[in-house]
C-alpha cells in the first residue's frame, strides 16, 4: 500500500475514534462511578452543538470553548439531583428507559426550537484550512495554503500530504481530555473518594463524606466532556436534533467494547473502532458491520471487554 | 284454515324484511357498477358521501426531512385552501375545470399524518387515513422509499397517491403504479440534464469517484450520473455507499482522496448532503489538484432547503432542482406570491411539487366529473397542461405516470450574490422538457390494474 494512503487512512481511523472517545468517556464515566447507565448522553451532545453554534456565531469562538462544557456541567449536575438520582438503586431497565425518553424529548425539543435543517457551524478563522505532514519540505507547492499552514514533519511517508487541520485539533482535544479524567480519578482527593465511592458507598457515608455532592459533580463532568465533544465535535458533524442518537450507539459500543467502567478500555476501543471504519470504508457491506462484528468477536472471547473489571455489570 | 297459514312468524317477518332492505339497496350498488363499466368490485372510498370530501396529506414531520415535510404540509394546506376559494395557479393552469368552489360541489378538507420517512410508517399512516378518516387521494413525501411503499398500498386499496419528492427511477420506472403518479422529476432526468454541462464546463477526460447514500434512492442517482459522464467521455473510479443519516464521511473522502478521482459526486439528499458537501469542502477538496487539475463537486440533487443548511459550501457546485421559487413565469409567481403572503418566506421545491399534485388530482376530478379512480386516472393519463409554474407546457405521461417539464441547472450562489437568506441557487440554464424526455421503455415496470389489486 501506497505510505501516504495509509498514512491519512490511520489519521482518519484516529480522528473517527477521537469523536467516539470524547462521548464515550462521559458514558463510561459515570457508569464506572455511578452504575449507572445514561443513554441521555447523546442528548447532551445535541444540546451542546447548539449551545455551541449558537454562542460561536453570536459572539466568539473561543468563547464557545470556555462557556459551553461550563453549561454542560451545570446541566449535568441538575440532570443528576432532579432526575438520576432517583433511579441508583432501580434496575438497568429503568433507567435506559427514563434516559432514551429524554433523548428523544431533547431531540425533538430542539428540532421544534431550531428547526430539522443544519445549522451551518463555520469554523473559527485559526482552525480552518489543511495541516501538511511532510517527509520532504522542497516537495511542498511554494503556494500560501500549504506553506502557511500549520506543518509536522513525519517520517515514512513520500513528499507530503494534507489533512483538515480542525480534525487534528480533534484528536489532540480528545487525547488531552482523557489524560486529563484519567489524572483526575487517579491522582486527586476528589479521584480517590469517587473511586472508594463506587466501591462502598455505605462505608464512605459513616465517614462523613457527601457522596451525594461527589456523585452530582462525577455526571456534571460526564456532561462537561460531551459539551467539549459539542464544541469540537460539532462543526464536524454539524448542527442537526439526529446527531446524537446518530452517535449513541457506536460510542456504547466503544464502551462495551472497552469494558463497562474503564477509561483507557474505552479509548483503545474508540481507536479501534476509527481503524476498523477508516479501512473499511471502500467496502460498503463491511463497513456497516464492522462496529458490530469487533462487538461480537471481543465479547465472544473476552466476556467484560477488553479492559473490563470484574464485578463491573455483571 | 288458509287464513291462519297466513299468519307470518316473527322469523319471517324479519326475513322479509331483510329480502326488502336488500332489494332497495341492490339498485344502489348495481349503479354503482353500471355507471363504472362493471369495472370495479369495491374501490377505495368511492362514492364520497356528504357535503365534503377528504384529502390525506402524509409527510415527515420527524425525522431527517422534517423541514421537507412542514413545507409539504404548509404547500398541501394552501392548495386546499385555492380548490376551495380560488387563486394561486387556478388563475393560471390551463386547461382547467376547477372553479375555486371545490371538487364537483364538495368542499375539501384534509388530514396529515407523520410517515416518518420511514416505509412502515407511512404503510400505517396512508393505511389510518384510508380507512378511518375516508380519504379520497393522498399525498405527500420526501424519499423514494416511503414513495414506492405508498405507491403500491394505493394499488392495494383503490385510492390514488399523488408522490411528493420522490427523485428514484424506480418511483416511475420498476415499480410504477396505475394508482401512483409523479410530477417531480429523476435521477435520469437529471443525468440528462447534467452530463453535458458537465463535460462542457470540466472537460470530457474526467475520473468521477461517487458517495453515494445506501437506498434506492442513493444507487439510482449514481447509477444515472454514471451513464450520463461515461457517456460524455468520463470514466467512473468507484461507487462508495454510505450508511444514510452517516455523521462523519472522512473515512469516505480518505477514499476519495487515495485515489486518482478528480470529480466528486455526492449522491446524498438532505442532513446527508449537507453533511457530505461541508466536509468535503473541510477537507480541502475543493482547493485541491488532482491529475495536473482543479477538483471539483457535483451535487446532482440540489434543494433550497439544503443549500440553506450547507452554508457558504456550496457555492459553485453543480446541481440539478426540479423548481425554484425565483422562476419567473406567471404559474411560479402566483403559487409564491400567495405562499409568501400566508407564511412569511418562499417555497420550497418540496411545497412546489406537492401543491401542483393536490389541484392536478381536483381538477382531474372535476374534468372526469366523478371521484371513481379509474376515470380520474384516465383523466391525468397524458394530460397536457401548463401555468403551473414552469416557463412551458407540462406532461403526464401515460404509460409511466410520470411528468414530463422543464428541469433546472443550479449552481450555488456565492454569499456576495445573495440577495436574501433564501437566494441560495443560480439557474444556469433551463433544460426544456424535450431534452430529459426519454422513451418510456428505458425503464422496465407493470403500472397494474384499473381496479385496485391485493
Amino acid at each position: 500500500m501506497d505510505p501516504n494512503a495509509l498514512f491519512l487512512q490511520l489519521l482518519t481511523g484516529l480522528q473517527l475514534g477521537a469523536i467516539y472517545a470524547l462521548i464515550a468517556l462521559g458514558l463510561t464515566l459515570i457508569f464506572g462511578t455511578l452504575g449507572f447507565v445514561n443513554f441521555a448522553h447523546g442528548a447532551l451532545y445535541v444540546i451542546a452543538i447548539y449551545a455551541a453554534v449558537t454562542v460561536a456565531a453570536n459572539t466568539n469562538f473561543l468563547l464557545a470553548i470556555i462557556l459551553v462544557p461550563a453549561l454542560l456541567f451545570a446541566i449535568g449536575v441538575a440532570f443528576e439531583r432532579g432526575l438520576i438520582r432517583h433511579f441508583y438503586t432501580r434496575p438497568h431497565t429503568d433507567q435506559i428507559l427514563i434516559t432514551f425518553g429524554l433523548a428523544i424529548v431533547v431531540e425533538e425539543l430542539m428540532k421544534w426550537i431550531f428547526g430539522a435543517n443544519n445549522i451551518p457551524f463555520t469554523l473559527p478563522e485559526w482552525g480552518s484550512g489543511l495541516m501538511v505532514f511532510y517527509s520532504d519540505w522542497s516537495a511542498v507547492p511554494a503556494v500560501p495554503v500549504f506553506q502557511e499552514a500549520p506543518s509536522l514533519w513525519v517520517p515514512f511517508i513520500e513528499g507530503f500530504v494534507t489533512y483538515q487541520f480542525w480534525r487534528v485539533v480533534l484528536i489532540a482535544v480528545s487525547l488531552v481530555t482523557v489524560a486529563g479524567l484519567f489524572a483526575l480519578l487517579q491522582f486527586t482527593r476528589f479521584g480517590l473518594v469517587v473511586r472508594a465511592g463506587m466501591r462502598d458507598p455505605e462505608m464512605l457515608r459513616f465517614l462523613g463524606i457527601n457522596i451525594a455532592q461527589k456523585f452530582a459533580i462525577v455526571v456534571g463532568l460526564g456532561a462537561a466532556i460531551a459539551g467539549i465533544a459539542g464544541v469540537f465535535g460539532g462543526p464536524i458533524t454539524q448542527v442537526t436534533p439526529g446527531v446524537g442518537m446518530a452517535l449513541l450507539v457506536p460510542s456504547f459500543l466503544v464502551v462495551v467494547i472497552g469494558g463497562m467502567g474503564s477509561l483507557s478500555g474505552a479509548l483503545i476501543a474508540a481507536i479501534l473502532i476509527g481503524m476498523a471504519l477508516s479501512f473499511s470504508a471502500e467496502i460498503a457491506n463491511l463497513q456497516q458491520i464492522v462496529v458490530y462484528l469487533i462487538a461480537v468477536v471481543v465479547l465472544l472471547v473476552r466476556p467484560r471487554g477488553l479492559f473490563g473489571k470484574k464485578g463491573v455489570f455483571e | 284454515m288458509k287464513f291462519t297459514k297466513r299468519n307470518a312468524s316473527r322469523r319471517q317477518v324479519l326475513k322479509g324484511g331483510a329480502a326488502v332492505a336488500g332489494a332497495l339497496a341492490t339498485p344502489h350498488f348495481f349503479v354503482k357498477n353500471a355507471w363504472a363499466q362493471g369495472e370495479c368490485a369495491t374501490l377505495g372510498n368511492f362514492p364520497v358521501e356528504g357535503p365534503e370530501v377528504v384529502f390525506g396529506f402524509s409527510v415527515p414531520k420527524t425525522g431527517a426531512y422534517a423541514d421537507e415535510g412542514a413545507d409539504e404540509l404548509r404547500a398541501q394546506e394552501l392548495a386546499v385552501e385555492h380548490i376551495n376559494n380560488g387563486g394561486g395557479i387556478l388563475n393560471t393552469l390551463q386547461p382547467l375545470s376547477l372553479t375555486g368552489q371545490g371538487v364537483l360541489g364538495k368542499k375539501v378538507t384534509y388530514v396529515s399524518g407523520d410517515d416518518q420517512t420511514n416505509p412502515d410508517a407511512t404503510r400505517q399512516v396512508a393505511r389510518r387515513m384510508i380507512e378511518r378518516d375516508g380519504v379520497i387521494m393522498f399525498n405527500g413525501g420526501s424519499s423514494s422509499a416511503t414513495a414506492v411503499a405508498a405507491q403500491s398500498l394505493a394499488q392495494e386499496l383503490g385510492v390514488v397517491f399523488m408522490n411528493g419528492l420522490t427523485h428514484a427511477n424506480e418511483t416511475t420506472g420498476k415499480d410504477r403504479r396505475r394508482y401512483g403518479f409523479r410530477q417531480f422529476f429523476n435521477t435520469h432526468m437529471t443525468g440528462l440534464a447534467l452530463g453535458p454541462v458537465l463535460a462542457e464546463n470540466y472537460g470530457t477526460d474526467r475520473a468521477a469517484f461517487h458517495l453515494t447514500a445506501d437506498y434506492n434512492w442513493g444507487h439510482s442517482m449514481s447509477g444515472s450520473i454514471k451513464d450520463a459522464t461515461e457517456g460524455e467521455g468520463w470514466s467512473t473510479i468507484n461507487r462508495v455507499s454510505t450508511p444514510l443519516g452517516a455523521t462523519d464521511y472522512s473515512q469516505f473522502l480518505t477514499a476519495f482522496l487515495n485515489s486518482d478521482a478528480d470529480v466528486l459526486v455526492l449522491n446524498h439528499y438532505g442532513n446527508d448532503m449537507v453533511n457530505s458537501v461541508t466536509q468535503a469542502v473541510q477537507f480541502g477538496v475543493r482547493d485541491m489538484q488532482k491529475n495536473g487539475r482543479q477538483v471539483e463537486l457535483v451535487v446532482p440533487l440540489y434543494s433550497r432547503l439544503m443549500a440553506q443548511g450547507a452554508g457558504d459550501n456550496i457555492e459553485g457546485v453543480f446541481g440539478t432542482t426540479n423548481w425554484n421559487w425565483s422562476l419567473d413565469n406567471p404559474g411560479a409567481k402566483a403559487f409564491v406570491d400567495s405562499f409568501t403572503d400566508k407564511y412569511g418566506f418562499p417555497p420550497s421545491q418540496a411545497a412546489h411539487t406537492c401543491y401542483v399534485q393536490v389541484i392536478l388530482y381536483a381538477d382531474a376530478c372535476e374534468r372526469a366529473g366523478t371521484f371513481y379512480a379509474p376515470e380520474v386516472i384516465r383523466a391525468l393519463e397524458g394530460h397536457e397542461y401548463e401555468g403551473d409554474g414552469y416557463n412551458s407546457a407540462s406532461l403526464y405521461r401515460a404509460e409511466d405516470h410520470q411528468s414530463f417539464h422543464d428541469v433546472f441547472l443550479v449552481r450555488g450562489k456565492s454569499a456576495s450574490e445573495r440577495a436574501s437568506e433564501f437566494d441560495l441557487l443560480q439557474i444556469v440554464s433551463e433544460v426544456p422538457r424535450s431534452t430529459v424526455e426519454y422513451p418510456v421503455d428505458t425503464f422496465e415496470g407493470e403500472l397494474g390494474d384499473y381496479c385496485p389489486t391485493a
